[in-house]
């Protein structure tokens, strides 16, 4: 696929996947404008990185999900803000008030999906990716394991490492238990 | 109807569109071969020029040469890569909800002003214009063109080609009517590359800057 070649297959993989990047997306920030720039900055990313895309060696999401996630916990780096600051495609500029209001809509339906991260933040930054991946994003172990580029036994070992350290806190089961008791 | 995603969809095909065209642009190479003729006439040494040209450009499609694009706030971002195709510009503008004349000159050639009435709102008109590789990029903001007036682009190409920066921009408004463009000759094509050359031999271009600063209405930006 020649994703940054030709306009009309771009549009095709644009149209699959423009959800589900907004939704990974507001998982993350909860300020609409910024969610708007890091839509814009993962697609653009995503042709950047076009050469790097191989079909059918796994799912065009975990791809595009691996791509994400740099942009993503890239933000706040002082290379990134730069480089939103002269790009020609600037997310934020192409929100009208109808898509602000969306916006903030999507914001809203994922807030449990937002804490749910936050509960996250105390494992090391190996397994909560794999944790997030699977538990908040949806993606099968192997989709993870190609989004983040490593092995999939790695990224079995680290999801079950993470949800037993999680069985520890908070986590949605512990909570479930208590109920029944 | 669109939304953000229909607008971001379009705003990553012209970057797509933009991306290609820059890649070609450093891939062309100048059209040299015609530029020492000089003194015998400019018209000739430009037309030969273009005539050379379209061959070397032949990859290069209406669509690669500019890009527009609308903002949700109304502003519009032209980009010209490649100074080919004036018709497809000014209906690409159109979609944009601008009417435009724009002209593509050859080295040595302006314009004759002036072009009609001092169409700009305000009765000033002003829009950066910048370098933008070997083209130009500027953006008209919203109710810059009002209806009834046009925006009138002159561009007097560089003797290097239709892709390299152009020696002249001139950007007006005028309301009503336009006058079509009637080539008039500009200053003789500069001896040499040196950029000292420029001011002096570019004082004939006199009546572009001279008409816009008098009747408040135009931005004409030299490059060398």
């Amino acid at each position: 696929m020649r994703l940054n070649d030709d306009p009309a297959a771009f549009e095709a993989f644009y149209r699959r996947h423009v959800d589900a990047v907004m939704r990974f997306v507001v998982r993350r920030v909860s300020d609409p404008h910024l969610a708007a720039d890091l839509t814009a900055d993962i697609f653009l990313a995503a042709l950047d990185s076009a050469h790097t895309y191989v079909p059918g060696r796994g799912s065009e999401l975990a791809w595009l999900y691996g791509i994400a996630r740099n942009v993503v916990s890239a933000q706040h780096r002082k290379a990134a803000i730069e480089a939103r600051a002269t790009s020609r495609v600037a997310g934020r500029r192409l929100m009208d008030d109808d898509d602000l209001t969306r916006m903030e809509e999507r914001i809203d339906a994922e807030r449990r999906m937002r804490n749910a991260l936050e509960a996250m933040q105390g494992l090391p930054e190996g397994e909560r990716a794999v944790l997030e991946l699977v538990a908040i994003d949806q993606l099968t172990v192997t989709e993870a394991a190609k989004a983040l580029g490593i092995r999939h036994v790695t990224a079995r070992v680290r999801l079950h490492r993470a949800r037993r350290a999680l069985e520890n806190v908070a986590s949605p089961s512990a909570v479930y238990q208590e109920g029944r008791i | 109807m669109t939304n953000f995603e229909d607008r971001l969809l379009s705003a990553l095909k012209d970057e797509i569109t933009t991306r290609k065209a820059e890649d070609q642009m450093t891939t062309v190479t100048p059209v040299r071969r015609t530029r020492r003729i000089v003194g015998l006439s400019a018209a000739v040494a430009g037309v030969a020029a273009a005539a050379t040209a379209v061959v070397a450009l032949t990859g290069v499609t209406g669509s690669t040469a500019y890009a527009v694009s609308k903002g949700s706030d109304g502003t519009v971002d032209v980009q010209i890569n490649s100074f080919v195709d004036p018709d497809g510009l000014e209906s690409e503008l159109a979609e944009a909800g601008i009417k435009s004349v724009v002209d593509y000159l050859p080295a040595g050639q302006t314009c004759k002003q002036p072009r009609g009435e001092n169409g700009a709102a305000d009765g000033k008109f002003a829009a950066g214009v910048s370098k933008a590789g070997g083209g130009i990029a500027f953006k008209i903001k919203k109710g810059h063109v009002p209806a009834g007036s046009t925006l009138v682009l002159a561009i007097t190409k560089s003797e290097d080609g239709e892709s390299a920066a152009p020696s002249t921009t001139s950007l007006q408004i005028v309301k009503g009517t336009v006058t079509p463009c009637q080539p008039t000759s500009a200053p003789a094509i500069p001896p040499a590359d040196n950029g000292t050359g420029g001011t002096t031999d570019k004082q004939d271009n006199g009546p572009t800057v001279d008409n816009g600063t008098e009747e408040g209405k135009g931005v004409t930006d030299k490059n060398d």
